[in-house]
């Protein structure tokens, strides 16, 4: 009899494959996470413009965009109507069918790569309010609040982002323009270069976690577990932070699309909405980056440092888990601003200290570390890794020294008339004995033009 | 607790919703801008961007060789990262100060030396020179 069954027995009128199993929940509750993260990602995405520009007119003193709207709040929106009205320019010699799909290739990886994202711990469905568990028949049934809950979740991280290299390559290659060929090479280098450093912080974290799981990440960082990683890994933490700055290709890496000398980069050429996706692309790059690095070294939504037991639950009801939620995204968004900071603050390097950064700075930095690590792991002594860290950064300023360096390029070329090759005097010819390169005051060469007065 | 198993592939399922509405996003916001905005050309207007410079010859020229050495020494070292992760996961399951535990550290020490190797030699090469 249908038609007398209340609402307690809602399940009675799915289809047969809707079985209220927990594989099936975890599948549901996923989709749901997925769909209003991208959501809050893509507006958190219009408003870190926004956030941006703010930041830089507050350290700048200036007063940033205002006029949009009240306090420029629809700033963000008219931005994003004037990129789809804009004109889809391809220029001459460029080849179209890669032009058109560079963008693609670099929005997709940024767009997936947050599925695995734990936002919030374990949801007991059956302290669902008003009774929700008992009609949807989920009672007993625990579900986490990721988009997908795999058990690879790092080595997952580690091929998306791998993937953003193409679409950088292709644009700069396809756009048939001199400036975005050299941003392109630039960017790939770039990227691939600071993917090692990379996987090998991530490797220390896996190494003392033991799981590549983010949830278990997570759990080892809190709720009397263990210290957040940034205590713990505190040299990881820093390459980590480091690669994923160099990886959205963000200020002071920004060399790929340096204004000064390459124009846009590998955009130059892009117009209207596929510039749009590469600007989207960085900052989504750039929250999914705070995200990671929040699970990894801030402990996800763990409030406490030192892992004491005065933290949040892993599982509860729906307000606890609101709660994880909203510490995770205040944390991301905590590091998304320093990021914003950090690129108002450094100046950009040059590509040459760019690489040497990587190749000669951060990769023996980061094989120490993991060699460490490793022996730590061996000994037992994986509570106490940060006692690595010291050994590791002691370890590199004695050795530091040692290996090879490149000299520095930036040799002092004898322009002439400059300081270090002055003209002689009352000759208008280069003096042939150059100054000494030395950083001793200017000489005063209008000494011989006060004697005639 | 009650979770998914997790090498089951249903769970896989979520990260393909994803990857079809970052599709669908992409496809739909150039089509949208190809529909909505205005179209010209010219004969100036066409050629790239070179600071209002003609543009001499193709983009595409010969590129210096320390890009593509520099691309097989991460090879060398992307793929070694790989292998290191089901070893960082098994080796931690191992009782500390096992003779197993050595072994497993004994023989990840050699993949890792074999590695640092080419390194060096890459480094004494002057791969990772840019001036």
């Amino acid at each position: 009899m249908p038609a007398l069954m209340g609402l307690e027995n809602l399940t009675q009128y799915l289809p047969s494959w809707v079985a209220p199993t927990p594989a099936f929940c975890q599948i549901v509750t996923g989709m749901l996470v997925i769909l209003v993260m991208l959501h809050v990602i893509l507006g958190g995405c219009a408003y870190g413009i926004m956030l941006e520009r703010k930041l830089s007119a507050w350290m700048q003193d200036r007063v940033g965009p205002n006029r949009v709207g009240p306090a420029g709040l629809l700033q963000p929106i008219a931005d994003g109507l004037k990129f789809i009205m804009k004109e889809e320019y391809t220029p001459r010699g460029a080849d179209k069918v890669l032009f058109m799909i560079a963008p693609t290739l670099i929005m997709i990886p940024a767009m997936i790569s947050f599925a695995i994202v734990p936002w919030g711990g374990t949801l007991e469905l059956s302290q669902l309010p008003f009774g929700l568990a008992k009609m949807l028949g989920v009672e007993g049934i625990t579900v986490r609040l990721a988009g997908a809950v795999v058990n690879v979740g790092m080595i997952y991280l580690l091929a998306v982002a791998s993937l953003g290299v193409y679409g950088v390559a292709l644009g700069g290659w396809a756009s048939n323009s001199k400036f975005s060929f050299l941003g392109g090479l630039r960017a790939s280098a770039q990227m691939i270069s600071y993917e090692i450093p990379m996987g090998l912080a991530l490797l220390c974290v896996v190494l003392t976690a033991g799981t590549l799981d983010p949830y278990a990440i997570i759990e080892a960082q809190s709720h009397g577990n263990g210290m957040w990683n940034l205590l713990q890994h505190p040299v990881a933490a820093v390459l980590f932070y480091t690669c994923m700055l160099a990886e959205s290709n963000r200020a002071p890496f920004d060399l790929a699309e340096a204004e000064s000398e390459l124009v846009g980069g590998y955009h130059t050429e892009y117009s209207s909405m596929r510039f749009a996706m590469f600007f989207l692309a960085e900052y989504f790059h750039m929250i999914t980056g705070a995200a990671f690095f929040s699970v990894l070294f801030l402990g996800g939504w763990s409030l406490n440092p030192f892992g004491g037991s005065l933290d949040l639950p892993m599982q509860g009801g729906l307000p606890i888990v609101l709660a994880q939620v909203g510490v995770m995204l205040g944390k991301v968004t905590f590091m998304v601003a320093f990021a914003m900071a950090i690129r108002w603050t450094l100046p950009r390097f040059r590509f040459d200290q760019l690489m040497k950064l990587a190749w000669e700075g951060m990769i023996p930095t980061a094989l120490v570390m993991l060699l460490i690590t490793a022996v730590f792991t061996y000994l037992g002594w994986a509570s106490s890794i940060w006692a690595g860290s010291l050994l590791c950064v002691a370890v590199m300023y004695l050795v530091g020294p040692m290996l090879p360096h490149q000299k520095n390029p930036n040799h002092r070329i004898g322009m002439i008339g400059s300081r270090f090759s002055p003209l002689v005097e009352g000759t208008g010819s280069v003096s042939s004995h150059p100054v000494a390169m030395s950083d001793a005051a200017i000489p005063d060469r209008r000494q011989g033009l006060q004697s005639i007065h | 607790m009650q979770l998914l198993a997790a090498s089951a592939i249903d769970a896989y399922l979520p990260i393909g919703i994803v990857f079809v509405m970052a599709v669908i996003f992409a496809i739909v916001n150039i089509v949208a801008s190809q529909l909505l905005g205005p179209r010209a050309d010219g004969a100036v207007k066409g050629t790239p961007y070179e600071s209002g410079m003609d543009p001499i010859g193709s983009a595409r020229k010969k590129f210096n060789i320390r890009f593509y050495v520099l691309a097989m020494t991460f090879l060398v070292f992307d793929v070694e990262i790989i292998f290191l992760y089901p070893w960082a996961v098994t080796f931690t399951q191992l009782e500390p100060r096992s003779p197993e535990a050595l072994l497993f550290l004994g023989r990840i020490l050699f993949f890792i030396g074999t590695s640092v190797v080419a390194y060096i030699y890459a480094w004494r090469k002057g791969v990772f020179r840019w001036d």
